[in-house]
């Protein structure tokens, strides 16, 4: 025994030695190998950086795949008809200076003069309409057609005037725009296997090279109409581990790294935050077992204190839902909502007062798709055993939680999930988990039925907003489940960046 | 010789044929694709319409025969994901591997068959306990974190390495090493059991006797001897690496190989980029073995085909 520690001893001393040995004889080198970055420091202004993405873009056909990452690199190089205002989160102008719509069906856009795509190709209506027929072509197969299902026809009027033709009054259709890329016709069918890899599009930056496996290089693009960005260059590296991303930032390798998490902060050189599109939920069954009563529904909402998930797991780095699975911007929101307050012996009177006697309650979740999802439903498991649930949590695969999620007859009484909202309207949210049949309802109620419908065809912004108060009311006095936190996007920066997240 | 090749060529391709029919099997009875790879809040018609522009509302068995015809032309449609031709991705992440592979067998080889030797030749003595302990721990460490540690202190601490990415040769360095702690265990381990053994064998004991040096009987009886299982746990450490064990350093190095396509393949559900995987690794893995087992007849000449 003595003999197998001395043997452990001399081989830490001897790892130490070896190491210390090789710090002395490799440190000029190491001199000159950061070098370079040092230099950089002292530059007066940088302007190329070093982005690492979580992963590689699968292609650089902006109409096809559902992949942030290659938005990420994309966002840059196509602009769309409408543009997003990363503040009041609302469309604003784009390629197109004005929108209106002609009739309940029928918007006429006005596209912008003296725009150039990358290839000196000028943009036209014909470009426009291409680039909303394509999408929409189902045998494109794109994978985003979803947010475009409402579009039935695009047509060219002028040369500087457009039509879309919807299959019924789409009070969205602007909002929808800003997730349409616009790609030049003439190339795309002059070469549709460079679609992929050398995309032409008319926004700041064109793509300079793509060496798949390493990294993507784009660079500012001289014939812009718009103002010439101050970031000259930026090259596009793809790190899927979170803390070698961080590692890479440290080590100066990057300039701007894209989820981090809330316990790397401490770490980084310099970081920023933005909110991000997620907010988890919880789901309840309302339409057979416990929870299918009402007290027992918002028991369950009393139950849970929203603030401590927000902070003991997310370290602040997470906003608590305002009783909504919306926030201030998003269209549909509803200020005078709050979220339930935490009160465990209000809970526990209204468990009695429904008559629940321990009935077993099956919380169904699943680990690793969102930050944290499973401590958290474990968080949110023990906070409504302690306001006297008798909670069973089951964790299943991605694969098998998805079939459970869309199996309104596989349907747990409570369900941990979370959903996005890319185009900051409610729309999709009512009709994909509130309407009576939707594809992950367990909510049935034939007036709120009525109100979703009407919403969705509703042009008048006003009356559009009153029914979504409606709504966003109604499904929080008689719970469709538990909205839980919309968590922060945290981007790790080098201290010489200086960059705000849209 | 030949006829015995032929013979194992001709198993390899049951052997491919029998690994593809029961992935394919497994993965279309198990979860639904459509369902990973739309948004969550599409609509059923959305995912009605998918499934039937992938073709899987045809019976199974008529996918199953259309896939099979496509694999004996080596065409196993294009990938879900990417929409390019799948086998096309696989051949493209190889090489990657292939060079993290190598290299780490390299260093492992390298380093852990003179040690192995030598703590073989002097049994028992300080030298010996510290070799067999380190590659114990270094067969026990989970690569993942080794890699970590590597980062750490190569990369961010010294800055001697990059962090992460592919290129050149201080891209390769930390991932190559980290791979191959683990194997470098097992061969050290091996060849320390094997040499020791046949040091203590009759014929070893002879050629002492009849005054051979230290070294022709290490390296000219014992070694030549031990090889055969040497060259076993190699071959099996090679095709572990090769068929997605690298996945867990290659993510944390960035490296853009075949251990990572994998891990996104099944989490994306991608059949047939997941077939044209498990195709091109059972062909490896296939071939590794026969390598081995025609390399037997070279270090044994009792061994004969």
């Amino acid at each position: 025994m003595r003999k197998t520690w001395l043997t452990l001893l001399i081989l830490i001393l001897t790892v130490a030695l070896v190491a210390g040995c090789g710090g002395t004889a490799q440190q000029s080198q190491q001199g000159s190998s950061s070098g370079n970055a040092s230099s950089d420091t002292s530059a007066p202004a940088k302007d190329s950086i070093v982005i690492a993405l979580q992963g590689e873009p699968t292609t650089l056909d902006p109409q096809y795949p559902d992949d942030g990452n290659m938005r990420a690199v994309t966002d840059n190089v196509f602009e769309r008809l409408m543009e997003l205002d990363g503040r009041t989160l609302e469309p604003k102008p784009g390629l197109a200076t004005d929108i209106k719509a002609v009739d309940s069906t029928t918007w006429q856009l006005t596209l912008r003069e003296g725009v150039k795509f990358h290839n000196g190709d000028p943009f036209t209506a014909e470009d426009a309409v291409f680039s909303i027929k394509r999408i929409i072509d189902p045998a494109y197969k794109s994978q985003i057609a979803g947010n475009f299902s409402t579009i039935k026809d695009a047509k060219v009027v002028d040369a500087k005037t457009i039509q879309i033709i919807t299959d019924g009054p789409d009070p969205i259709l602007p909002k929808r725009l800003t997730k349409l890329d616009i790609v030049d016709k003439k190339y795309v069918e002059a070469n549709p296997d460079k679609v992929a890899t050398a995309p032409v599009g008319t926004g700041p930056y064109q793509v300079e090279s793509w060496n798949r496996g390493v990294d993507i290089k784009i660079k500012a693009f001289d014939g812009y109409w718009g103002n010439k960005p101050a970031i000259k260059a930026a090259t596009y590296r793809f790190i899927q581990e979170g803390s070698t991303r961080l590692s890479a930032l440290k080590a100066g390798e990057i300039d701007l790294a894209v989820n981090m998490l809330p316990e790397y902060v401490d770490q980084l050189p310099a970081y920023k935050t933005s909110d991000g599109i997620e907010f988890t939920f919880l789901r309840f069954n309302t339409l057979r077992g416990p929870m299918k009563n009402k007290l027992v529904r918002q028991a369950a909402c009393y139950a849970i204190d929203r603030d401590t998930l927000a902070k003991s797991l997310f370290m602040g780095y997470a906003n608590v839902a305002q009783g909504q699975m919306a926030k201030p911007g998003y269209f549909g929101f509803n200020d005078s909502l709050k979220p339930y307050p935490y009160d465990p012996e209000k809970a526990k009177q209204l468990l009695k007062e429904a008559g629940y006697n321990g009935e077993v309650i099956q919380l169904v979740s699943e680990r690793g798709r969102w930050l944290k999802d499973g401590e958290l439903s474990e968080a949110v498991a023990s906070m409504l055993t302690d306001a006297g649930f008798n909670v069973k949590l089951t964790f299943l695969s991605w694969q098998e939680w998805l079939d459970t999620l869309f199996n309104v007859e596989k349907a747990p009484d409570i369900m941990f999930s979370s959903n996005g909202n890319e185009l900051f309207d409610m729309d999709r949210f009512y009709q994909a988990i509130i309407k009576t049949g939707g594809p992950q309802s367990t909510y049935s109620n034939p007036d709120i039925d009525k109100k979703i419908d009407a919403a969705r065809n509703e042009m008048d912004v006003q009356k559009r907003l009153q029914l979504y108060k409606e709504l966003s009311q109604a499904v929080y006095d008689d719970p469709f489940g538990i909205p839980l936190l919309n968590l922060k996007d945290i981007y790790g920066m080098s201290p010489k960046l200086e960059w705000e997240p849209r | 010789m030949k006829r015995y090749i032929l013979m194992r060529l001709l198993y390899t391709v049951v052997v491919i044929l029998g690994v593809s029919i029961l992935v394919f099997v497994i993965t279309h009875v198990i979860g639904n694709p459509v369902n990973t790879m739309l948004p969550l809040q599409a609509t059923d018609a959305e995912r009605a319409a998918l499934k039937h522009q992938l073709g899987l509302d045809k019976p199974l068995m008529v996918q199953l025969s259309e896939f099979l015809g496509g694999m004996f032309r080596l065409d196993f449609g294009k990938s879900w994901w990417q929409q390019v031709p799948a086998l096309g991705i696989v051949l493209h992440k190889i090489p990657a591997t292939l060079q993290l592979v190598a290299t780490a067998l390299v260093i492992a080889v390298v380093v852990a068959i003179p040690l192995g030797i030598i703590a073989a030749y002097k049994p028992g003595t300080l030298l010996d306990r510290i070799l067999t302990t380190t590659s114990l721990i270094g067969i026990c460490l989970p690569p993942f974190w080794v890699g970590l540690m590597f980062v750490l202190f190569f990369a961010v601490k010294l800055g001697w390495f990059y962090t992460s990415g592919y290129g050149t040769i201080r891209h390769l360095i930390l991932p190559a090493l980290t791979l191959s702690v683990v194997p470098m265990g097992h061969l050290a381990q091996i060849v320390r059991f094997s040499m020791a053994e046949q040091l203590n064998a009759q014929y070893s004991i002879t050629a002492r006797a009849k005054g051979a040096s230290d070294f022709a009987v290490l390296f000219a009886h014992a070694l030549k001897n031990a090889a055969t299982s040497i060259v076993t746990m190699g071959g099996m450490d090679l095709g572990r690496l090769l068929a997605g064990e690298t996945a867990a350093v290659e993510v944390v190095f960035g490296w853009p190989g075949f251990g990572t396509l994998i891990v996104d393949t099944i989490g994306r559900q991608d059949f047939p980029l997941l077939q044209a995987e498990v195709f091109l690794v059972a062909v490896i893995i296939c071939f590794i073995n026969l390598a081995v087992d025609i390399s037997y007849g070279y270090f044994d000449p009792r061994i004969r085909y």
